[in-house]
């Protein structure tokens, strides 16, 4: 074409902004994860390379502190999709199409709060001596004392991640509206089975999407567990934050973070696996309706959004 | 859809219950997702000693803040690092945006490759990251700039913003035909010409947004910011989690009170841009909900 230079060289700024803010501070941290803490008033050093960090993040503390975060955070998506597939539907096929503008925004607002601020508005409403349990009390309830547990902290990741879940899912259920459902119930189906075979097949996409965007910041959630959680309800973040912060020894974080990604990887690849194998017999009676040869080119658009 | 529209009409009665299901269901979630931030608005005209116990209503916490230099410094600085950190990644983010729609190649799905690593990557590891990092440039290789508060402030929110704007801009103009910028060119515009007076306004709703949005996750960062700041530059929310162990006094509530209104602002701005622009509700949604 016409142009002197490649015109990929706008993106060099980018490339060079993010290869040194980001891949080579975390290349870094991966190559301290194999140093060790040399002195009291050392934070690390890497003179000495080895996998013993790796050996000493697999004590017992740690080890209970990643099962309660394994937990947490698969609990927690599992909530976040029960109950925000309802929500995404409602405003994406039941709610009037005018009102659609409002429920995103209305979504959106909570999504844009300040992170902290909403978790600290969950640690009044639900202090021991805050107005919810007051009123318990008066009706004659316990005193609250859900403050500081594990339940804490699972309902404060469920609602703080419950947006990234409704609006992928509200994206992907709006895309499949209209036509090809009205197809489905014309030609004699349920609703349950349009449900089942026609729109949840079809915003696989946007179900695939609110997971990972839920399960993967869950997974290395400090906040909400700082605000909520006290000592019972401790996630890896707030380990791996601590050796940086407190304990100053930046070896043992950096392998504590290294092995949080590793296990966030691994499980969302296992994940993926077993959702493979389970809707394996779904998928082989499909087959014939949705890899039918294309007639039309609406279906063939749909088989790519399949297929995508 | 009108048939679809008026068949849903007529079916109406018959399948009353799951309507009236689905609307309780929607309602009650949006009050669980409001019920936080009503308790904060709420709080912050509690004239008490602790956010916690409500004593009566006031504007005492407004007022208070008048008084309290460490409160203003810290959303000066938010302010200040929000401002700066857009600007970076709507630059970056827009170029980088612009080279992925319109020069299309092996590359793109390196450096796609590389967006989305960056944005699935915890918070948490990006901050523990950066402030080996930043000791390390600043005080190892001596480069002082990278003791500046603000300096560590802005890389650190900038990274996330860039791989947003990059999505946004690149998602407008693959919708758009380049045909325009050829056009440009055959009629003997230089490549900055066309660039500048063409591709630029193209892009622009999306870069628009990029710059809001930016904007609103730099102030709300909290992982990152908590890590790499310098004493002597604190943003908001890092002022707000100290504030957390010693006890949160109502004058922080009527600070995120005046931040909602400041957010609430910036995103009705962005969606009134979009939406002369032309997107739907869903694009809305994809948009803001970052790619």
């Amino acid at each position: 074409m016409r142009r002197r230079l490649p015109g990929f060289l706008l993106a060099a700024p980018a490339w060079a902004w993010l290869a040194i803010f980001f891949v080579a501070p975390v290349a870094m941290v991966v190559w301290f994860s194999f140093g060790y803490k040399p002195s009291i008033f050392a934070t690390q050093a890497t003179d000495k390379l080895s996998f013993d960090r790796y050996a000493e993040v697999f004590s017992p503390t740690f080890f209970a502190t990643f099962q309660n975060t394994l937990w947490v955070g698969i609990v927690g998506t599992v909530l976040c999709f029960l109950i925000g597939l309802p929500v995404a539907y409602w405003m994406a096929v039941k709610a009037p199409p005018s009102r659609r503008g409002l429920l995103v925004a209305l979504v959106m607002v909570p999504f844009w709060t300040n992170f902290l601020v909403r978790t600290i508005g969950w640690q009044v409403i639900l202090s021991p001596d805050g107005w919810l349990s007051t009123a318990l009390q008066a009706v004659g309830f316990e005193p609250l004392a859900i403050l500081n547990t594990r339940g804490a902290v699972l309902l404060g990741v469920v609602y703080n991640y419950l947006p990234l879940m409704i609006l992928p899912l509200y994206v992907a259920f709006d895309r499949v509206n209209g036509p090809l459902r009205e197809a489905s119930k014309d030609l004699g189906a349920g609703k349950w089975t349009t449900f089942f075979r026609i729109t949840l097949p079809l915003a696989q996409p946007g179900i695939i999407a609110g997971v990972l965007l839920v399960y993967i910041p869950l997974m290395g959630d400090y906040i909400t567990a700082t605000v909520l959680g006290g000592a019972k309800g401790n996630m890896v973040g707030q380990l791996v934050a601590s050796q940086f912060q407190t304990a100053q020894n930046w070896a043992l974080g950096s392998a504590m973070a290294v092995v949080l990604i590793v296990v966030i990887l691994a499980t969302v690849a296992i994940g993926a696996a077993i959702v493979w194998f389970v809707t394996l017999p779904i998928r082989a009676s499909h087959r014939l309706v949705i890899g039918a040869p294309a007639t039309t080119p609406a279906s063939a658009s749909i088989r790519e959004e399949v297929t995508a | 859809m009108s048939v679809g529209e008026a068949q849903r009409q007529v079916r109406r009665p018959r399948k009353a219950w799951s309507d009236v299901a689905f609307n309780v269901w929607g309602i009650l979630v949006m009050v669980f997702l409001f019920a936080p931030i009503a308790v904060i608005i709420v709080s912050s005209f509690n004239v008490g000693r602790l956010l916690v116990s409500w004593d009566h209503f006031g504007f005492d916490s407004f007022l208070a803040l008048l008084a309290k230099p460490a409160i203003q410094d810290a959303v000066w600085i938010s302010v200040q690092t929000g401002f700066i950190a857009a600007l970076v990644a709507t630059a970056l983010g827009t170029l980088a945006g612009i080279a992925m729609a319109r020069h299309p190649g092996k590359w793109v799905w390196w450096f796609m490759g590389l967006l989305l690593l960056v944005s699935v990557t915890p918070e948490i590891v990006d901050a523990v990251s950066l402030l080996p990092w930043m000791v390390f440039l600043g005080q190892d290789l001596g480069m002082a700039v990278f003791n500046d508060g603000i300096v560590r402030l802005v890389i650190g929110h900038s990274l996330f913003s860039i791989t947003v704007v990059s999505y946004l801009v690149r998602a407008r103009l693959v919708g758009q035909e380049a045909q325009l910028e050829e056009a440009s060119a055959d009629l003997y515009a230089t490549p900055t010409r066309t660039f500048r007076k063409v591709t630029l306004p193209l892009a622009m709703p999306a870069v628009f947004a990029g710059f809001m949005l930016s904007f609103t996750f730099s102030l709300d960062n909290t992982v990152i910011a908590a890590f790499v700041s310098v004493s002597g530059s604190t943003p908001w929310p890092v002022y707000v989690l100290s504030a957390l162990r010693s006890g949160l006094r109502p004058e922080i509530a009527a600070v995120s009170t005046i931040m909602l209104v400041l957010t609430l602002i910036a995103l009705g701005l962005v969606a009134l841009v979009l939406k002369r622009s032309g997107d739907s509700a869903a694009d809305i949604a994809r948009t803001m909900g970052g790619g």
